[in-house]
């Protein structure tokens, strides 16, 4: 099963086609989510400061769709009453959105935090914060991927994925709050702190994006 | 009776037939001659046989033609560049083996219409298919296409392990319009252009970094020589001391900037720095040149400014920038040097200011051509813009090409922003820096 149906161009009727173009507007929306993320990423750990300034322009896109897709979400719900899987979709749109938005305005905030952190000495466990980054994206990936083909283990597996983040989460966090022998002043331990709270956050939404993607297909809750 | 009645109908009939006949046959012919723009049928034929012959011309033209498509159809599936093709909605109907390749497109099957976007997720792509749609005229653009994986079901523990999770691909497309709102793009892989002007810029930088070392003690053993020799001897060890000394700086340059490129914000070293004082301070080592050309500084703006930044660094910055304008300006003439204080959006946020700095000489300015590459290493357009013909007067006889690429460079490892120019008045040479003010600081106007 996929995400557009394969229907002649004839007999659709203006609900699909509309439906066909709040689907795409979301998979642009997601597509968008990726980048920052990524920009995030080249921010935090190759240097890329220029990323900083490009992530804002690209966040208020984000906004926009957002906002479109909400609105275009409950016009169709109301005009046209869509049912069963039509209905599950456009509901789970709506809040999928959200979790994307949120991806988005974490990525923000990390470029600014590597904006701040670039002034220290990399810490000994930035290999170990950029591995859990790339797992991040994976997962966002994955949820993405699983959002196009409509696939109904998405959830599950994404949930898997998830627990690799928690675990990196728990262990970087042992190491920073244990550290006793700080040089200098506290602020990049606090950024650090603050860098792995994001990624913890920015892959839970992922798997919610995953489970409403589940929830699309099956109509069960996980 | 009845069978004159008989013959009479039959005759009627026998004519209307007839007629009927000859208007269908004349029909044929119009409808022949409308559709077959041979014309080299032969009247004489009943025009049925000639239908007959025109409709297997026709099925054999479409044969050939269906034929044709399928070769170019093939001939495009096996290209060297890939293909792909969109319709109105943004659904990708075909995409040939090569795009499959370069976008790593693993989820689709030819039957199956999907949207684009759920097979690649490329912004770009997306914008490059929209502005040909809404321009309906071919466009070009460049990026990076990043590839995240995922984890499928069929290898989920495989996937989850691979070493580089992220993969990044630099491309080159081309949006075409086609009819019915359609867009047609070809994909060209620039990865290894890339990657061959990152390798070229290694080898040189190991080379300058092999140089170093033998330099140095070539320029050792010559200080050595001159205190043991007499002229005429001791006038060519001179030098060769200063070509090699010249040498070393170039070296040296070269290293700096690799250095600042590889990791350009961990090689700064940030402190308070008093930008007007640091500016004299350049202006005064400066000085002998200056004094040689009669050149002035006049400097104008902000008496008093601290800013964070690394201070060795912004007088390397100066020291080239002030040293190019030196060596332009006419005799006798000044430089200007402008140093304001900009809020970007108009709030009193000191960490939005950034300063402005101008500095404008008289002297011959860039040659139009020039500007968009001057900041290049190595670059030297207009010769008169180079400085050899002053080889050993200046101790440090920088005539590299460098300068500005090394100006450049710190400014953005600053994340500050240089431009090249000229200006309008002088028709000298005008640079802009704007540099960011951070925070911890203090103005004090007329203090």
């Amino acid at each position: 099963m996929t995400l557009s149906s394969p229907a002649n161009d004839s007999d659709r009727t203006h609900f699909e086609r509309s439906l066909l173009r709040v689907q795409q507007d979301v998979l642009r929306m997601g597509t968008l989510v990726e980048e920052s993320f990524r920009m995030s990423h080249q921010c935090l750990f190759e240097h890329n400061l220029d990323a900083a300034q490009q992530i804002i322009p690209l966040d208020k896109r984000i906004d926009r769709y957002y906002r479109q897709i909400e609105r275009d979400c409950a016009t169709l719900m109301t005009l046209q009453a869509p049912v069963a899987q039509d209905l599950r979709l456009l509901s789970a749109f709506m809040q999928l959105v959200r979790d994307l938005e949120r991806i988005g305005d974490y990525a923000q905030d990390l470029t600014e935090i590597a904006v701040k952190l670039v002034k220290y000495q990399p810490h000994d466990c930035f290999d170990q914060i950029e591995a859990m980054s790339e797992h991040a994206q994976l997962m966002l990936a994955t949820s993405l991927v699983a959002l196009a083909d409509l696939d109904r283990s998405a959830g599950e597996k994404v949930k898997k994925l998830d627990d690799t983040v928690d675990e990196a989460y728990d262990h970087l966090y042992q190491i920073l709050a244990n550290q006793n022998n700080i040089p200098g002043v506290v602020e990049p331990l606090l950024l650090l702190g603050l860098t792995i709270r994001y990624l913890e956050r920015m892959a839970d939404h992922a798997t919610n994006i995953a489970q409403r993607v589940s929830y699309i297909v099956t109509g069960q809750r996980s | 009776m009845a069978a004159v009645d008989f013959a009479l109908g039959l005759i009627v009939g026998l004519g209307f037939y007839y007629w009927k006949r000859q208007q269908f046959k004349h029909q044929l012919r119009l409808v022949l001659k409308s559709f077959s723009p041979r014309g080299d049928w032969v009247s004489s034929l009943p025009p049925i046989s000639l239908m007959r012959r025109e409709l297997t011309y026709v099925y054999q033209q479409k044969r050939n033609l269906e034929q044709q498509i399928q070769t170019w159809q093939q001939l495009v599936e096996q290209a060297p560049i890939g293909f792909l093709r969109i319709d109105e909605e943004n659904r990708l109907l075909w995409c040939n083996q090569k795009a499959r390749k370069l976008l790593s497109i693993d989820r689709w099957q030819p039957e199956q219409v999907r949207l684009l976007l759920e097979l690649v997720r490329s912004y770009e792509l997306d914008c490059l298919i929209e502005k040909t749609r809404q321009s309906q005229q071919k466009q070009v653009q460049e990026w990076t296409f990043y590839y995240t994986h995922y984890a499928s079901t069929s290898q989920q523990e495989s996937s989850v392990n691979i070493a580089k999770k992220i993969e990044s691909l630099a491309l080159q497309g081309y949006g075409f319009p086609l009819p019915e709102k359609q867009v047609g793009v070809f994909l060209l892989d620039c990865q290894a252009l890339v990657e061959l002007s990152k390798s070229r810029e290694e080898a040189f930088s190991d080379l300058t970094h092999e140089l170093r070392t033998p330099l140095t003690s070539i320029a050792l053993v010559a200080e050595n020589l001159i205190k043991r020799l007499n002229n005429p001897e001791l006038r060519w060890v001179e030098q060769m001391l200063q070509e090699v000394n010249r040498l070393i700086d170039l070296v040296q340059d070269w290293l700096d900037l690799a250095q600042l490129q590889a990791d350009p914000y961990q090689s700064l070293n940030y402190a308070v720095v008093e930008l007007r004082s640091l500016i004299f301070s350049v202006w005064h080592t400066l000085q002998p040149i200056a004094k040689k050309q009669e050149v002035t500084l006049v400097y104008s703006g902000v008496d008093k400014i601290n800013m964070e930044a690394d201070r060795s660094r912004l007088i390397q910055v100066f020291l080239n920038l002030l040293d190019n304008c030196i060596k332009h300006s006419p005799v006798g003439e000044q430089i200007l040097l402008e140093v304001k204080l900009v809020n970007k959006n108009n709030t009193s946020a000191k960490e939005d200011a950034t300063i402005e700095i101008d500095i404008i000489d008289s002297g011959s300015g860039f040659a139009p051509a020039d500007l968009p590459y001057v900041f290049d290493r190595l670059y030297r357009g207009d010769k008169s813009r180079t400085r050899q013909g002053q080889t050993g007067k200046t101790s440090s006889s920088r005539g590299s090409g460098l300068g500005l690429a090394i100006a450049k460079q710190i400014i953005e490892a600053h994340q500050g922003f240089i431009e090249a120019n000229n200006h309008p008045q002088t028709k000298g040479a005008w640079l802009k820096i704007r540099l960011p003010l951070r925070e911890k600081l203090t103005i004090d106007n007329r203090n």
